[in-house]
């Protein structure tokens, strides 16, 4: 059978299962839940063993054998989970995560999994691997013995009443314990089986070549036996009747003895698989059905939308100039319809944010140990969804958000005592839904920024007036996103790895989204990402020139005034906007589109539009109102149309252009 | 008229691995299911020709639904998926009831023997 068209599900059922592992590793590391993180771990485990060794990923099979080897042993209390085991726990779960995208990329020896396969192997030799319960070990460790001569029969022939029977296995045979126990099973169907060699245990432990022997009293004939014992299946041979030959020593008879086992001990045989096993409920592994679908459709489905909605315009105005009812009534139909398959499709777009968020706990740890510090990640609203495309886009930021927190907002443990708060810090990443944004939360309860140290920095730059002695949030907020400003700590370069909060406020922005930022001396940091549902739907402030529309996203328009005479200034030549204490550069829209005339009407209005630290006024002719807007996207940047973002069809069918903010501040 | 299969397993890929394979020789796949719990409900519903079962599932076993289907249907034909390393639970399933078992990475040729071993 062709393997590679099951890649594509292996992998992504594959991401699952490691980030299920990297979870309950870190429930593991915590002391919590009992044995489930171990019993959820194995089964992650055992699932990819079974499914690589499927699709022939050979490291990945390997590898992941001897972690089920050694988390089996974990399970069993054979192996105490101590600091040396978590790391060897969580590197395999790396190398594990490597080795699965390295078979998949059709690359595997891209990734060496022979250094941890040898690191497992002897953390399970030093902790005593040998044993009859590390079945996992022996199956995949100790190749087969050698098959024997086809024609000899090393099974010795048990005493007791009844027909001797023997029965060869072939030597490929899987699992041949369990089929020769088959084999038993379907002899007793037959009557009473009174002894068999080897022992029943040994069978089942694979100690024995590929034959078997029994004791079988019943009224059939020798070959309706030899017919039934071979529906067992695996049987190559079977043979009725004493041996021709039998002349055993001494002592291998006495040996034969003692194997031989009555099969009433069988029921108590084997071991009850431990509660981990597949017989207690878990959450660990998420199941999600899905079917992997590009991007890139889901974008050509937007668009397609979209060319509805303009047709869907049209006809609206063809059937009220007929007016005709039976017109009228399907054209609503449709429209409701067209209305139904854009939710559909903007739902299609969501995933829910655990689908990234699952890596952070991890990195977290990660972070926190690298700098000697304790923290606590707790993660909430993990199944709020997003736009998958803005899930992607937002990552990013958030792990820079992460890192300044674990880096500089929490204080080492010794330092936290001294506060008097618990030495492990404690961050918390939460994502919540309100109507139509999703606000994104990283905080701490660290340090907190230190106001007085920006406002110094602040007034020795020339940003805020010298006679200020404190610092709104927002003005923090604008100060510390600048690109570049820092004071002598490390206090905007906070992830650490030169990249500032400006970083992560610029990508937010151009997001279509928000950032928010409140920090207390010594209580701690929160940074408040506010992002728009989808990244094809804007909320946006609708303007009007003439009788043209214009759309200015509302994640960048801070307010809006009516443009009274009195509050324009001349400056150098160029006209300012006096708002408040406050002097705006002044942009009318009018003329960069190249209007001429003046508007109809006495007063025009001025919307306030920010990007990063800087705003201006730009002046439009008047205001229609705010309303959600789906993002045509131009399929290059034309002549002349460098100042938008896109277009998009109004509710009349009518098109719009969105201004972009960014190209014109 | 082609036997109907209920296919029992918590990944998907194997799922859709047993499906293909039993779908290309001809049975009729007429359910799936991830957990122990769904196997027995849907066992009860559909009422299939055969099952096949993972041993390892979240929220209740192979064996324990091996046990709970048998409880139900003394005669139902369960065909047990194992992987290497489990000769005890498998046979711990078939005292339960299972009547044979194949062993992961599956190989279609030995799926359709154990298959035709089970249905007799």
């Amino acid at each position: 059978m062709d393997s590679a068209q099951y890649a594509e599900l292996f992998l992504t059922e594959s991401r699952e299962h490691v980030s299920a592992i990297n979870h309950s590793l870190l429930e593991l590391e915590r002391g919590e839940g009992g044995a489930e993180p171990v019993g959820a771990i194995f089964r992650s485990v055992h699932t990819i063993k079974g499914m690589s060794a499927t699709m022939g990923y050979g490291p990945v099979a390997s590898l992941s054998h001897e972690l089920e080897t050694l988390l089996d042993r974990v399970r069993q209390g054979r192996r105490t989970i101590d600091p040396p085991l978590m790391d060897l726990l969580f590197r395999s779960a790396d190398v594990l995560e490597g080795a699965i995208e390295a078979a998949v990329g059709g690359d595997a020896t891209r990734v060496d999994v022979e250094p941890l396969v040898a690191a497992l192997k002897a953390d399970s030799a030093r902790n005593g691997a040998s044993g009859p319960a590390a079945g996992g070990a022996r199956a995949g460790g100790v190749p087969a013995p050698s098959a024997p001569d086809v024609g000899a029969w090393t099974a010795a022939a048990p005493a007791g009443a009844g027909l001797l029977v023997r029965v060869r296995l072939a030597t490929d045979t899987a699992l041949k314990g369990v089929r020769a126990f088959l084999v038993v099973q379907a002899a007793r169907a037959l009557g009473e089986v009174t002894s068999c060699s080897p022992a029943v245990e040994q069978l089942q432990a694979d100690e024995f070549d590929h034959d078997l022997a029994l004791r079988l009293q019943t009224t059939r004939t020798a070959e309706e036996v030899e017919a039934a014992l071979r529906t067992a299946g695996d049987v190559v041979e079977v043979r009725t009747g004493e041996d021709p030959v039998v002349t055993p020593s001494l002592s291998d008879t006495i040996a034969d003895m003692g194997d031989t086992g009555e099969f009433s001990a069988l029921s108590g045989a084997p071991a009850r698989a431990p509660a981990g096993d597949g017989t207690s409920a878990s959450g660990a592994v998420r199941q999600q059905r899905s079917v992997r679908i590009d991007l890139r459709r889901l974008d050509n489905l937007m668009n397609l939308i979209g060319e509805l909605v303009i047709t869907r315009g049209r006809l609206s105005q063809i059937s009220v100039a007929l007016n005709d009812p039976a017109l009228a009534e399907t054209v609503a139909q449709a429209t409701r319809l067209v209305a139904d398959l854009q939710d559909e499709i903007m739902t299609s777009r969501m995933v829910p944010v655990w689908q990234v968020f699952d890596r952070f706990p991890r990195l977290v740890r990660d972070a926190a140990r690298s700098v000697g510090k304790s923290v606590d990640l707790v993660i909430e609203g993990k199944e709020v969804e997003l736009d998958r495309s803005m899930l992607d886009e937002v990552g990013d930021p958030i792990v820079h958000l992460l890192r300044n927190a674990v880096d500089h907002g929490i204080e080492t443990p010794d330092v936290r005592r001294a506060a008097g708060k618990p030495e492990q810090g404690r961050l918390t990443l939460s994502a919540l839904r309100d109507r139509s944004a999703v606000a994104i939360r990283v905080s701490d309860d660290g340090r907190g920024i230190d106001r007085d140290r920006v406002l110094r920095r602040a007034i020795a730059d020339g940003l805020v007036e010298s006679t200020r002695t404190e610092l709104t949030d927002e003005e923090l907020l604008r100060l510390i996103s600048r690109a570049g400003f820092s004071t002598a700590e490390t206090i905007t370069d906070l992830s650490g790895r030169g990249v500032g909060i400006d970083a992560v406020y610029n990508r937010v922005r151009a997001l279509g989204g928000s950032v928010d930022i409140r920090t207390a001396p010594g209580k701690g940091t929160t940074v408040t990402l506010r992002l728009p549902l989808t990244l094809a739907i804007v909320r946006s402030l609708l303007a009007r020139i003439g009788d043209e529309t214009y759309a200015v996203p509302m994640t960048h328009v801070s307010e809006t005034v009516e443009l009274h005479p009195k509050i324009l200034r001349t400056l150098k030549g160029r006209e300012m906007l006096m708002l408040r204490d406050e002097v705006l550069p002044v942009m009318r829209l009018r003329q960069l589109m190249g209007y001429d005339g003046a508007p109809k009407r006495g007063l025009e209005q001025v919307v306030i539009v920010e990007m990063a630290e800087r705003r201006a006024g730009l002046v439009v002719d008047d205001l229609i109102g705010q309303q959600e807007i789906v993002v045509k996207q131009f399929d290059g940047v034309r002549e002349g149309l460098a100042l938008f973002g896109g277009a998009t069809i109004l509710g009349d069918g009518a098109p719009a252009l969105i201004i972009d903010v960014s190209s014109l501040l | 008229m082609s036997h109907t299969v209920l296919i029992c397993d918590d990944a998907i890929f194997m799922r859709t691995m047993v499906g293909d394979i039993l779908q290309q020789a001809g049975f009729e796949i007429v359910g799936e299911a991830e957990t122990g719990v769904q196997a027995v409900e849907k066992y009860k519903l559909l009422k299939p020709d055969l099952v096949t079962m993972d041993i390892v599932m979240p929220d209740m076993g192979g064996i324990d639904a091996v046990r709970e289907i048998t409880k139900f249907d003394p005669s139902a034909k369960v065909l047990m998926c194992s992987a290497m390393g489990q000769q005890a639970l498998v046979v711990e399933a078939i005292q339960a009831g299972a009547k044979d078992f194949v062993v992961k990475p599956f190989q279609p040729s030995r799926v359709l023997e154990a298959v035709q071993r089970v249905l007799g």
